[in-house]
């Protein structure tokens, strides 16, 4: 069934003229039937990690829309509850694979931190076939008292594939969230996350990587809540596009009445790799609190032709030249994936993209 | 320190209220008949009362804004959209009523006239009062005249240009405007014609529950500069006045335009006006803007870069208090490679006042190796107001460089500190912050506007912080 869907919208409009307020994406082919999701890896599980597929219903604040955020409720064909109830020195990776027989990803996924517990866990989401998956996930993390979670989602489907994500945080005191989203497949990419810091010194940090080929469209919706004091989010997003690729960054931080001493951050610079690609970014600051620091930088353009110079006089072409700017403008977020077997494949998938 | 609350600051001259006496104020409402009258009453041509209801048409079938401020307590049942104060327009001051003079000289039109300016035009509610400009540019081919005399006597210039680069389609209150439009100013500089000393245009709306619709039309022709200050004013009253103004501004190849605005429209004030410039090959067009009154206000100046190598800055502050909703901001397009432009934004919240940026940043494909720089800083100056940033940026080539950064915060503690350590009191130190914040914009004013800014400031100022 093809279904036209208006989703992820902004928390606050601005005129329709501009045309960012949600997106509306034309036939978009929707699974009648979901079968089974059979290709899931888990490797490194922890004593301190319990795993289990019981997720009590709830509604999210924001989200995609009510299309996708049903589909999860009703038709969800992986769900992981994922306590975490003390420190983990592992890495906790959950691989999905998409394949002939694995098309379809409806996923509800919980991650619940105790207080002081501390986990790294990472979802990576792939298309081992030539095939179209579609992937639709809700991913909800509670983090308490002084818990501290990394968790990063890599997503390399292919670029014949749907991909919609929804993320939801809800930080307590001293909560510390810090998410690495890689952002590379998908026909359409789009992303909604949003964080809640009610904890004073919550802090949540979100880098995010995406690049862009062909006919790709990223629409990214950042949205961080500080109600918190002394709370803190930052978020940094680093993208590349080539072709035609499009890319919609909408960034709001909302500082909420009595958070006071309160921060946050928000940059995003799109790097540009042809003159038809098009990059749109809306980073709103939105402020009801006196006391606190807000800044957002945007930038856009294309890669310094100095720069390029420098490395071609190395004796690199302009393609490889082209690659080594692209990553090293990504390597600061990439530091954070201390796995290095999934850090060479995302590395590949650059080099890949950019071929 | 203490804070004192003033409810209700004495905003002196601008509230001063004339009696409610015109010659004709048509009945309220929004009808065919009532756009016939009007047109009737000013005489148009045919064109332009034919244009009046096709506007009032697309007016009705546009809907209202569903972001930015709540305009609900708007009801055009209400407002009577012309009154024709009871005088002709006069080119001597002596010749215009008494009580209307006695306004224009106490907000210092007549004076500014005298010192400093090449010309000036003073509209009173819907009509254009006084007109005056200096015999060297008139013998230099210059033109400055009300709209309606320009309707009748240029009307080859003014039915090619007016609403061309703002149509009525844009938005509701442009359609509005295109209906009711009344008064306004219109300036031709002939090619090659440098107009060093600025005119100026005041518009001051007198009578309750009426709406202000004037019509500013500019055509700086190639080569050519001009710089046009535009004032507005009106006493308060307490139900709603709306001014739905349209600035058209022509900036041909060569040629440069400043223009300037101080706007201290009354705290009951729906001020929905809309600005727009079209700009040529190597020419230049700057918008300065102050923007202290208005119970709300949407209001985002525009430049449309079409010329080859043209250029843009935005110098733009707000300043918004007890009861306020200023929803400003800036929109530009480059459509032409090698233009640029530079905004830098600035808004200041304070008694529960609300400042919203909100902008358009838009480099299309064919604006190879242009460049765009955007600053905002917001200063909220206690808990209870409110300060947003929403800014949309769309760029389509690669040939480009942009950026944008913005800001929000408080009044440095560390400044105060240093300020206080040197001998001033903590209020004046804040109070000497503040007018720092607020000096990128001042400098860029004609003098006696950067003292009535200062002025306004230290106005808004008072109980405003400790």
């Amino acid at each position: 069934m093809n279904k036209t869907i208006e989703l992820n919208e902004t928390p606050i409009r601005t005129s329709k003229n501009f045309n960012i307020n949600n997106i509306t994406l034309q036939n978009v082919p929707i699974p009648e039937h979901i079968e089974n999701f059979e290709n899931v890896t888990i490797i490194n599980e922890s004593s301190n990690i319990i795993i289990n597929n019981s997720i009590k219903p709830y509604n999210l604040s924001y989200g995609l829309g009510s299309f996708l955020e049903s589909q999860v409720k009703e038709n969800a064909n992986q769900t992981l509850n994922i306590l975490v109830n003390g420190k983990s020195n592992n890495e906790l990776i959950i691989e999905f694979d998409f394949d002939e027989d694995n098309l379809n990803l409806i996923e509800n996924i919980q991650i619940t931190a105790a207080e002081n517990a501390k986990a790294t866990i990472i979802l990576t989401y792939k298309t081992i076939e030539n095939i179209q998956a579609y992937h639709n996930s809700i991913l909800r993390v509670k983090a308490e008292n002084n818990a501290n979670l990394n968790i990063i989602v890599v997503n390399l489907l292919n670029n014949d594939s749907y991909n919609f994500i929804s993320i939801e945080n809800e930080l307590k005191e001293k909560a510390n969230v810090h998410f690495t989203m890689v952002d590379f497949g998908g026909k359409n990419s789009i992303t909604n996350y949003y964080s809640n810091l009610i904890g004073e010194e919550a802090n949540n940090s979100l880098d995010s990587i995406y690049l862009g080929a062909e006919k790709q469209l990223f629409d990214l919706n950042y949205i961080g809540e500080l109600y918190g004091k002394k709370s803190n989010m930052n978020i940094e997003v680093q993208g590349a596009l080539k072709d035609s690729a499009t890319k919609h960054f909408k960034g709001t931080i909302d500082f909420k009445k009595g958070c006071k001493k309160a921060k946050g951050n928000e940059n995003e610079s799109c790097m540009l790799l042809s003159d038809t690609a098009k990059s749109i970014a809306l980073p709103v600051l939105l402020c009801s609190e006196e006391d606190v620091e807000g800044n957002h930088a945007t930038s856009s353009g294309k890669i310094g032709e100095k720069e390029l110079f420098y490395i071609m006089s190395r004796g690199f072409e302009l393609k490889e030249a082209r690659k080594i700017m692209v990553k090293a403008k990504f390597n600061t977020i990439l530091e954070n994936i201390k796995n290095e077997e999934l850090k060479e494949e995302i590395i590949e998938q650059i080099d890949k993209k950019l071929d | 320190m203490k804070k004192t609350n003033i409810e209700e600051i004495n905003r002196n001259i601008y509230d001063i209220k004339n009696k409610d006496e015109y010659e004709y104020k048509i009945k309220k409402g929004l009808t065919p008949e009532i756009i016939s009258e009007i047109s009737k009453q000013k005489n148009d041509p045919d064109w332009m009362r034919e244009f009046r209801l096709k506007a009032l048409d697309v007016y009705n079938s546009l809907e209202l804004p569903t972001w930015g401020p709540d305009l609900s307590e708007l009801n055009m049942d209400e407002i009577a959209t012309y009154v024709r104060p009871k005088t002709n327009l006069n080119s001597s001051w002596d010749d215009v009523p008494e009580d209307i003079k006695n306004t224009f000289e106490q907000l210092g039109i007549p004076d500014a006239e005298k010192k400093s300016l090449a010309g000036v035009g003073a509209q009173y509610d819907s009509e254009v009062v006084y007109h005056s400009m200096k015999e060297e540019l008139i013998k230099q081919g210059v033109i400055y005249t009300d709209m309606e005399t320009a309707v009748r006597e240029y009307p080859a210039m003014v039915k090619a240009h007016f609403m061309k680069c703002v149509p009525v389609y844009d938005h509701k209150f442009v359609a509005l405007h295109g209906a009711v439009w009344s008064g306004g100013s219109f300036v031709y500089v002939p090619k090659g014609v440098k107009v060093d000393i600025p005119l100026q245009s005041y518009f001051r709306l007198n009578s309750p529950e009426s709406g202000q619709f004037e019509h500013t039309l500019i055509i700086v022709d190639e080569g050519a500069s001009l710089h046009f200050i535009e004032g507005c004013s009106a006493p308060k009253y307490n139900k709603v006045n709306l001014h739905a103004g349209c600035v058209e501004l022509y900036v041909k190849d060569n040629a440069s335009l400043r223009y300037s605005t101080i706007e201290n429209w009354s705290k009951n004030m729906l001020n929905l006006n809309t600005k727009k410039a079209i700009v040529g090959k190597n020419a230049k067009m700057e918008w300065v803007s102050g923007s202290f009154g208005s119970k709300k206000s949407m209001l985002y100046p525009m430049s449309i870069l079409n010329g080859e190598g043209s250029k843009t800055e935005f110098t733009g502050i707000s300043f918004a208090g007890k009861g306020q909703n200023l929803d400003n901001g800036f929109k530009v397009v480059h459509n032409a490679p090698n233009t640029s432009s530079v905004v830098n934004a600035k808004s200041i919240s304070k008694n529960g006042g609300t400042c919203t940026y909100r902008s358009l940043v838009k480099v299309s494909e064919n604006a190879k190796n242009s460049k765009c720089s955007v600053s905002c800083e917001s200063l909220m100056l206690d808990d209870i107001s409110r300060s947003d940033t929403i800014p949309t940026n769309i760029i389509e080539t690669d040939e480009v460089e942009f950026s944008h950064e913005a800001k929000i915060g408080k009044l440095s503690d560390k400044t105060i500190f240093y300020l206080m350590s040197r001998g001033l009191s903590e209020e004046d130190a804040k109070a000497m912050i503040v007018r720092g914040f607020a000096y990128p914009i001042s400098k860029e004013l004609p003098v006696e506007y950067a003292v009535e800014m200062n002025n306004l400031i230290n106005l808004e100022l008072q109980g405003a912080i400790g």
